[in-house]
């Protein structure tokens, strides 16, 4: 009887687009090997029953090299084989290198399922597979299907109990490419064909010159783009609304409050030349919605768009055969590159996505480096929103300095930790053309967890911001940071506040510098602070459980100290 | 025939697999990858001077980083 169902094959294969199918969960997936790095659950109705669905971090064998892949075989091992059923992921384009996983899983005796994915593809690249020969040859079920359109996810289901263990010897490994050399030979026959502009736009991706021109026109177009759209959003929908909409709703509702009375301070805040200011107010219905929706919301939409658009068709992992030499310095190799642009978006799945790296020394200064020097969108919304008025010289200062700390700080972690840093590694995808359908599920998918995680801090946030304002309970605080944020950093002695406030979200934090009326300058200071110092609280926690409460103090040790030299030196060395 | 690295490989010519100078480990991931012993592959790129190698083996296309590339020693015509 199958008690549990798992999805596992090499990476980059579609095992999520596959589990999305089968169990109508949505998860994230990417076109680059390690989009999965946690493991997913959901349930299929088989007959009568909901059987439940994992889907495991693609894996290229059963020997594992890293954090994921150690996981996904773990947990494969865990049960009794007689109780699961294991639905191997196959590239259907690939299928010599994919089949050894699959013998790999026969040998050990698991009840396999063989699903030829992408086999679409397979046919546009000449690709024709014989399912019924390699259904005898291997002795198991052999599906093929397309998971993106869903073709022949219905007759994987319906196949799925007549999975079992085949019988056989255990074969040494290098008898093993004889063997599926010999089976794909039978099973696949090729057509002969010529390159395709994809492919010359696919090689010259990876050369020297060409590569790094495509880079940087790539991270360019990414930039303006992610601005265009964002200011696009902000001035044609929400700031309309916020202000032509909103702002005269609550204008009627508070005409019968008083002014200085408490609900009015807590929900409306401070009025600003008699008027309410969407951005100095500081209110629950005032100032937090419109961080929220009206700041930081486009941003979120605009900047998950393009990275979506860059994740699906593949380009991140020649991005990070561009950067490998760089990373190197800094005791990462090239894939280290996704979590950091992941983290551009939010820390959190950024720090978690370190989790494809091979070694703990390499996810250390990963997970320091996003902490530190990578700003999310929500902060880099309010940087924006903040710095543009004074120019762009400001916003990309901000930039210059955490770029400039990133190389530091990881040369300096590179020298100072034991161990070395394995090599780099990594298969590249072909580039791919996601249909627009499937580019904004993904980007609903993100906007939707954003909103979910994001509205209710913020507006608890400013809740208790105002709260300790109220009841001036802030002074304390202020009184005794003030010789190092007003001594050393040259901050009014209230833009403590915002720090502290820093560690619950970013967004809130830059909100509260907005009223203090800060020069260019100080403001400079200020964001970049807020940007090293001390992570929100969710990246704090994802840290703590990634590496452990040791590394965590490691990291915050760092972060305290370097925002401290920094601030100090940004102080005293602009003039402004 | 004449036996180098695959880092001294130039660009767009073909090379097969002779030895895999590493531990077993090494051997087995590039294995799994599709990398081994008597597998032609083809050099496509060289990034930097102590950059990644991109290679074409099979129908996939894999970056190895300088320090592996070194160990994958290739015969060429």
């Amino acid at each position: 009887m199958i008690k549990k169902i798992y999805l596992i094959g090499n990476p980059n294969v579609g095992k999520s687009v596959v589990f999305s199918r089968l169990t109508g969960v949505n998860v994230i997936s990417s076109n680059y090997p390690g989009t999965t790095v946690e493991i997913y659950k959901g349930y299929v109705d088989l007959g009568d029953e909901k059987i439940e669905v994992v889907d495991l971090p693609g894996t290229y064998s059963l020997e594992p090299t890293s954090h994921a892949e150690g996981v996904a075989v773990s947990l494969l091992k865990e049960n009794s084989k007689s109780e699961i059923a294991v639905i191997n992921i196959l590239d259907a384009t690939n299928l010599e290198r994919n089949l050894l996983l699959t013998l790999q899983l026969i040998e050990e005796g698991f009840p396999v399922i063989a699903c030829l994915n992408m086999c679409d593809e397979a046919g546009h690249r000449g690709v024709h597979i014989d399912t019924e020969a390699l259904e005898r040859l291997l002795e198991i079920p052999v599906v093929s299907t397309c998971a993106v359109t869903g073709v022949g996810i219905k007759s994987l289901i319906e196949r799925i109990q007549s999975a079992a263990p085949v019988s056989r010897d255990r074969i040494a490994s290098r008898e093993r490419w004889a063997e599926v050399g010999r089976r794909v030979e039978q099973g696949q026959l090729l057509e002969h064909r010529h390159h395709t502009l994809r492919e010359m736009i696919e090689d010259a991706s990876v050369r020297p010159f060409t590569g790094l021109v495509m880079a940087a026109a790539v991270i360019y177009a990414s930039f303006k783009i992610v601005r265009f759209v964002g200011e696009f959003i902000i001035g044609r929908i929400t700031d309309p609304i916020f202000i032509d909409l909103y702002r005269p709703v609550l204008e009627r509702l508070t005409r019968y409050w008083k002014e200085d009375g408490f609900w009015f301070h807590l929900l409306i805040g401070d009025l600003i030349d008699g008027k309410i200011d969407f951005k100095q107010s500081l209110g629950v219905l005032t100032t937090a919605p419109y961080i929220e929706f009206g700041m930081v919301l486009p941003y979120v939409i605009s900047f998950y768009f393009i990275l979506s658009v860059l994740e699906d068709i593949g380009y991140l992992p020649r991005l990070a055969i561009l950067l490998d030499n760089l990373m190197h310095r800094l005791g990462l190799h090239g894939f280290a590159v996704i979590p950091v642009l992941l983290g551009f978006g939010c820390n959190v799945p950024g720090i978690l996505a370190t989790r494809a790296l091979e070694s703990k020394r390499e996810r250390f200064i990963a997970a320091t480096i996003i902490s530190i020097g990578v700003p999310c969108v929500p902060l880099q919304a309010m940087i924006f929103g903040l710095l543009g008025k004074f120019g762009g010289f400001y916003v990309c200062g901000v930039y210059l300095v955490l770029f400039s700390l990133i190389i530091i700080l990881g040369v300096i972690l590179n020298r100072l930790l034991t161990g070395y840093s394995p090599e780099f590694l990594l298969e590249i995808p072909p580039y791919r053309f996601p249909p627009l359908a499937t580019l904004l599920a993904k980007l609903y998918l993100r906007v939707k967890g954003f909103l979910v995680e994001a509205v209710p801090v913020v507006m608890l946030g400013v809740l208790f911001v105002n709260l300790l304002i109220y009841f001036k309970l802030f002074d304390f605080i202020t009184g005794i940071s003030a010789p190092v944020i007003h001594g050393l950093f040259g901050l009014p002695k209230e833009s403590v506040v915002a720090l502290v406030i820093g560690f619950i979200r970013k967004d809130v934090a830059v909100g509260m510098l907005m009223p203090l009326g800060l020069s260019a300058k100080q403001l400079f200071i200020g964001a970049t602070l807020l940007a090293i110092s001390f992570p929100c609280i969710a990246t704090f926690v994802v840290i703590w459980k990634e590496l452990g409460f040791k590394d965590l103090m490691k990291a915050t040790t760092i972060m305290v100290a370097i925002s401290i030299i920094v601030g100090t030196l940004l102080n005293f060395t602009i003039v402004p | 025939m004449k036996k180098i690295s695959l880092a001294q490989v130039k660009a767009d010519q073909k090379c097969r697999i002779a030895e895999i100078q590493g531990g077993s480990n090494l051997h087995n991931k590039l294995m799994h990858m599709g990398v081994f012993k008597g597998k032609d592959v083809t050099k496509l790129s060289h990034i930097g001077l102590r950059g990644p190698v991109v290679i074409r083996a099979g129908r996939s296309i894999l970056a190895l980083g300088h320090g592996i590339a070194v160990k994958v020693m290739v015969e060429v015509e």
